[in-house]
């Protein structure tokens, strides 16, 4: 009887018990070693919610095209299908629609708006598209100004100006991505008037090609890639006034080698950071070039297909993501060019894409747009995502040591993270614990770092073991000395001995 | 004993080629023996080479090794330019045998075992800045094997230098063509193969 109520009590226990927690995201979550194997990871992010014009109470959104966080934490969208904007706050209700404006005391209304930007101080600036204009309005929607063609005479005269996305900068100028425009950005002062193209890709003059141009018929040559710098497709800025803008129009092959080649160069790559001079400037010091998938096998995590890096976002401490619209991915990279994860995928689950255009970072939230499904999934930091982010943050404040602390408890997470590695490799390093720093930097598969540390080893060793080293080698000098002076002895002995036979 | 006499040899050969390889073909002091053992050795050494080259230099995947790779990519390549240089050389008057090529053309890559073994030993005790000696020597190598291939060839068929270098630019063309001739055998092969057996399959369904 006894027996049979413990039996009891156990199974009820047992059914009490949750069944363990599975997991099972959306997508696959990996990131590349040093050999540019796709290796599984955990999620850094998974998705929480989503928001559609449905449930916002304002009818569903038609072709949404960008959005963007502004101060105090509010989303902006361009719904550009509905010619409105569209502001969420932070609880994720509906703000304010912005659907027109008084110009003058006409009322005027925007024709699929693309793109938008909002400063600091909470003045939107709209991309009206097929208005051909930009509208300027203040932090309660009224309207400041508008913006038209920009008007030169480097700009022919049938040129149709289709603005899509564009960035303010401190100084209110305005950097433009225009539809069709392969020379860069369209840069305009405070006051709108057009100073120039800026950040436009230097077109190298390739020898090889040239040779084969001399040689080639006139069809052929119709045929040949023609030299076009890229067209960018959004941009961004971040605190310090630097443009990030990302582009899908370069050639596969480029893409490849640069893969292959481990190259830092800017000219085939798809994101850039402009300085205001419009000359990139991001590091390119990770294993492989940021630009999205580097492995393009067929079966497992990174499926085939090479990345289309459409949308960019940077966060305060130089981390920046960018949006794969052909795979639905995010790529988060840190200021070194490191990537620090992956997530998202196309499907129609929650967290699968149709077709992503837009993303941006709200608080440590990723909020991305979907053109097709009208709707925003709003992306929440794992443990492990923090954690990430929490060491590459303290990695670049300086506190080394508490990075390294952030990054032994990443290890637990994952103990293929060879960021995590590399990280506690350089707090041994500060601390001139040579052997260890060697040791992580081994398992990080960071050679010059690794370098380093070894120099430092070996200086400390022969300045441990000096006295040992110079004995060692007068042992060795006077020893050969003395071998060789009997070998000739013995010669001599032989050639004696012979001398007496004879 | 005969063979470590000759191995001893080569010593003296890598030094002074002419007389190393006249000697070598008409004293005897070459055999075939240690002309294979050389080859072995040298794919020994690229296979530790891999393995135990340090790990600043070494951009290799240590745990993915296929040894009959290694070795393949030591030995093909030594006995196509042995094959071809005979096929050549016996057209043009060389008066080398096949034995005498495979024993002048072994012994001609001793420099690649005695540079790359303490290039091993090297490798792991220098840093990334010191690389260039590393690299200095890596390359010394293979020129000095390449002389010594050079000249190989042209002792062992009495050649002039002239002729010699129009040899060798010959015998690697050949190497292409030997290698051409190999694909195309195997594809042929190939289609012949899978033509009988559509035959047969034509034939075995219809039946």
């Amino acid at each position: 009887m006894r027996a049979r109520r413990i039996l009891a009590i156990i199974f009820i226990f047992i059914l009490l018990c949750p069944a363990a927690a599975h997991a099972d995201d959306p997508y696959s979550n990996y990131n590349y070693d040093f050999w540019g194997t796709p290796i599984p990871a955990p999620a850094a992010y998974v998705p929480s919610r989503i928001i559609n014009g449905t449930s916002l109470g304002i009818g569903s959104f038609n072709k949404p095209s960008d959005i963007f966080t502004g101060p105090d934490n509010k989303l902006y969208i361009a719904d550009s299908g509905n010619n409105r904007i569209v502001i969420i706050n932070e609880n994720w209700g509906l703000e304010k629609i912005i659907d027109g404006f008084d110009k003058n005391g006409v009322r005027d209304t925007f024709k699929n708006p693309q793109g938008l930007f909002v400063t600091p101080e909470g003045e939107i600036y709209i991309a009206d598209t097929e208005n051909s204009r930009i509208v300027h309005l203040d932090p309660d929607g009224e309207f400041i100004r508008e913006i038209g063609p920009p008007v030169s005479d480097i700009i022919p005269a049938d040129f149709k100006y289709y603005p899509t996305a564009l960035a303010v900068d401190k100084a209110n100028r305005i950097y433009i991505v225009a539809q069709g425009v392969n020379q860069g950005l369209i840069e305009l002062d405070s006051k709108g008037e057009f100073v120039g193209y800026m950040g436009a890709t230097k077109v190298k003059f390739n020898m090889v090609d040239y040779i084969w141009k001399l040689i080639a018929t006139d069809e052929q040559r119709e045929k040949m890639v023609q030299f076009v710098p890229t067209e960018y497709s959004n941009i961004t800025i971040d605190n310090d006034g630097f443009i990030y803008v990302t582009t899908g129009t370069i050639a596969l092959e480029d893409i490849d080698r640069a893969i292959s080649t481990r190259s830092k160069d800017d000219r085939y790559a798809p994101v850039r950071k402009l300085n205001p001079t419009g000359t990139d400037v991001l590091r390119r010091n990770g294993y492989f070039p940021p630009v999205g998938d580097i492995s393009f096998r067929s079966r497992g995590y990174a499926e085939a297909g090479h990345s289309q890096l459409y949308d960019v976002c940077v966060e305060d401490s130089g981390i920046y993501s960018v949006l794969d619209k052909k795979k639905g991915r995010v790529f988060t990279y840190d200021t070194d060019g490191n990537l620090l994860f992956v997530f998202g995928g196309i499907g129609n689950r929650i967290g699968n894409f149709w077709n992503p255009v837009a993303l941006d970072i709200i608080n440590d939230q990723f909020v991305v747009l979907d053109f097709n499904m009208a709707q925003i999934t709003v992306f929440d930091p794992t443990d492990y995502g923090r954690l990430v982010k929490e060491a590459v943050e303290l990695h670049l404040s300086g506190k080394y040591d508490e990075s390294a602390a952030s990054w032994e408890k990443v290890l637990k997470y994952n103990a293929n993270c060879e960021l995590a590695y590399i990280g506690i490799g350089k707090a041994y390093l500060r601390k001139d614990d040579f052997r260890n720093a060697m040791k992580y930097f081994k398992l990080g598969n960071k050679r010059d770092y690794y370098s380093k540390a070894y120099d430092l080893y070996r200086q400390e060793v022969i300045g441990d073991h000096f006295g040992l080293i110079v004995g060692g080698l007068v042992v060795l000098f006077i020893g050969s000395r003395v071998l060789k002076r009997i070998r000739i002895r013995k010669k001599a002995g032989m050639k004696a001995m012979g001398k007496v036979e004879a | 004993m005969e063979v470590l006499q000759s191995l001893r040899y080569s010593l003296y050969l890598i030094f002074h080629p002419f007389d190393g390889f006249w000697d070598l073909k008409h004293e005897k002091k070459g055999n075939l023996k240690t002309a294979l053992l050389i080859v072995a050795m040298v794919s020994v050494t690229y296979i530790l080479r891999r393995q135990l080259t340090g790990f600043i230099l070494n951009e290799v995947k240590l745990r993915e090794i296929n040894i009959i790779v290694v070795i393949l990519s030591v030995a093909l390549p030594f006995f196509l330019w042995c094959v071809a240089n005979w096929c050549l050389t016996t057209l043009m008057d060389g008066e080398g045998s096949f034995r005498d090529i495979i024993i002048t053309s072994a012994y001609a890559l001793v420099p690649l075992v005695l540079i790359n073994l303490p290039l091993i030993v090297f490798s792991n005790v220098i840093t990334l800045e010191e690389a260039a000696f590393y690299r200095f020597f890596d390359i010394l190598a293979i020129v000095w094997s390449g002389i010594l291939l050079f000249l190989g060839t042209s002792v062992v068929h009495q050649y002039s230098l002239t002729k010699t270098f129009l040899t060798c630019i010959c015998i690697v063309i050949g190497i292409g063509l030997i290698i051409f001739i190999i694909l195309l055998f195997f594809s042929l092969l190939q289609q012949m193969f899978s033509f009988f057996y559509t035959i047969y399959k034509e034939v075995a369904l219809r039946l």
